[in-house]
């Protein structure tokens, strides 16, 4: 985190490494979106690679979590988030509740374990 | 599209009214969710040593917890800043389809582009879920109006829940810091199961994560990169031939 340490350089890095390739596609859309059919094979390519890319940010902060996550278990933090998913399908499909689910189930195990005590 | 000309008539023009009738909208369930996810990026911002003041203007001007996520999570591992870049602009590409199937709700009576581009601002998984809720009761030409309203709504309650976040996370006792830091990869997991419909949805879903691993510390940090796009291409072409065969 050097490369950080100032606030200027960081508001610099949201700007030009998150806001602009990310908003392009808003104003795309805005511009070009009448003419855009959803079902094409290159729309259903583009949904497949973001929904791929998503997963695969949940796979890293399980398997290679930071800061306090650590202390936690591997079978705890994918234990949680399992439990999570379940309690979201199982109970009308309420998000809240599937985030309630793994937080119980997170919570408990770490006490349970004693981590960060 | 045409830009706004000035002789347009006041039905394309900004209404306060709808405004604040659009931020009252955004005190809802999925608001106290999204709430509860930004509290957990707050953490992952104290987590990582990542400057609160930047962190919080991430959440007005990117305005989508993966790509913060991606961006954040990358810079604290050392990623090049250009492979970052590639991997917000692809995990953004999601929020086009979203953007044109919201935008016919969001317009007024007649086009105003600027209106637009400031209510497409705001759209991702929950202006989505809540425009498609809202919007059909709101008068044509308050639209827009209530449409920036609502995100600005959603916005600030984001950015406030960021900053709680924050701060909550360095004096918490060790099981809730956890939990607080847990709340990222939770709400991402829900909404991948929620969204996924057909067969490619949890392919994608299932390469991706399984890719992960193996090309975790690929150099130049292009990881996500090649578990988004090879997993993704990967899930596309296996449907597709899937389909052919079923045919």
């Amino acid at each position: 985190m050097t490369l950080l340490q100032s606030e200027m350089a960081a508001i610099l890095v949201v700007i030009v490494v998150g806001f602009l390739p990310n908003e392009i596609w808003r104003v795309l859309g805005v511009l070009f979106g009448r003419g855009l059919d959803e079902n094409s094979a290159w729309m259903q390519w583009v949904r497949a690679v973001a929904t791929a890319l998503l997963a695969a940010v949940v796979a890293r902060l399980l398997l290679v979590p930071s800061g306090a996550l650590v202390a936690l278990p591997f079978l705890l933090r994918v234990g949680a988030v399992v439990a999570g998913v379940a309690g979201f399908l199982l109970v009308r499909r309420s998000v809240l509740a599937g985030v309630l689910t793994a937080e119980a189930v997170l919570i408990a195990g770490a006490w349970w374990l004693g981590v960060g005590n | 599209m045409q830009p706004s000309d000035p002789t347009a008539e006041p039905g394309s023009a900004f209404r306060l009214s709808y405004f604040l009738q659009g931020a009252i909208g955004s005190f809802s369930v999925p608001g106290c969710v999204l709430m509860a996810t930004f509290l957990g990026f707050g953490g992952l911002l104290h987590d990582v040593g990542f400057p609160i003041g930047a962190g919080l203007l991430s959440t007005l001007l990117i305005w989508a917890l993966p790509a913060q996520v991606i961006m954040v999570g990358g810079i604290a591992s050392g990623a090049s800043l250009p492979a970052l870049a590639v991997a917000v602009c692809l995990s953004g590409v999601r929020l086009m389809p979203m953007v044109v199937a919201l935008m016919p709700l969001m317009r007024g009576r007649r086009p105003n582009l600027w209106l637009e581009l400031i209510a497409a601002h705001f759209v991702a998984v929950t202006m989505w879920v809540e425009g498609f809720r809202l919007l059909p009761k709101v008068a044509v030409e308050g639209r827009p109006s209530y449409a920036i309203g609502l995100g600005a709504g959603l916005a600030i309650v984001s950015m406030v829940a960021t900053w709680v976040g924050f701060h909550l996370s360095g004096s918490l006792p060790g099981p809730l810091a956890v939990a607080l830091l847990l709340l990222t990869p939770i709400s991402f997991a829900i909404m991948l199961v929620r969204n996924a419909r057909e067969g490619v949805d949890w392919l994608a879903i299932g390469l991706g994560a399984a890719l992960s691993p193996l090309v975790a510390n690929t150099p130049g940090g292009l990881d996500l990169f090649w578990s988004g796009v090879g997993g993704g291409t990967l899930a596309f072409f296996i449907a597709r031939l899937w389909k052919a065969r079923q045919a």
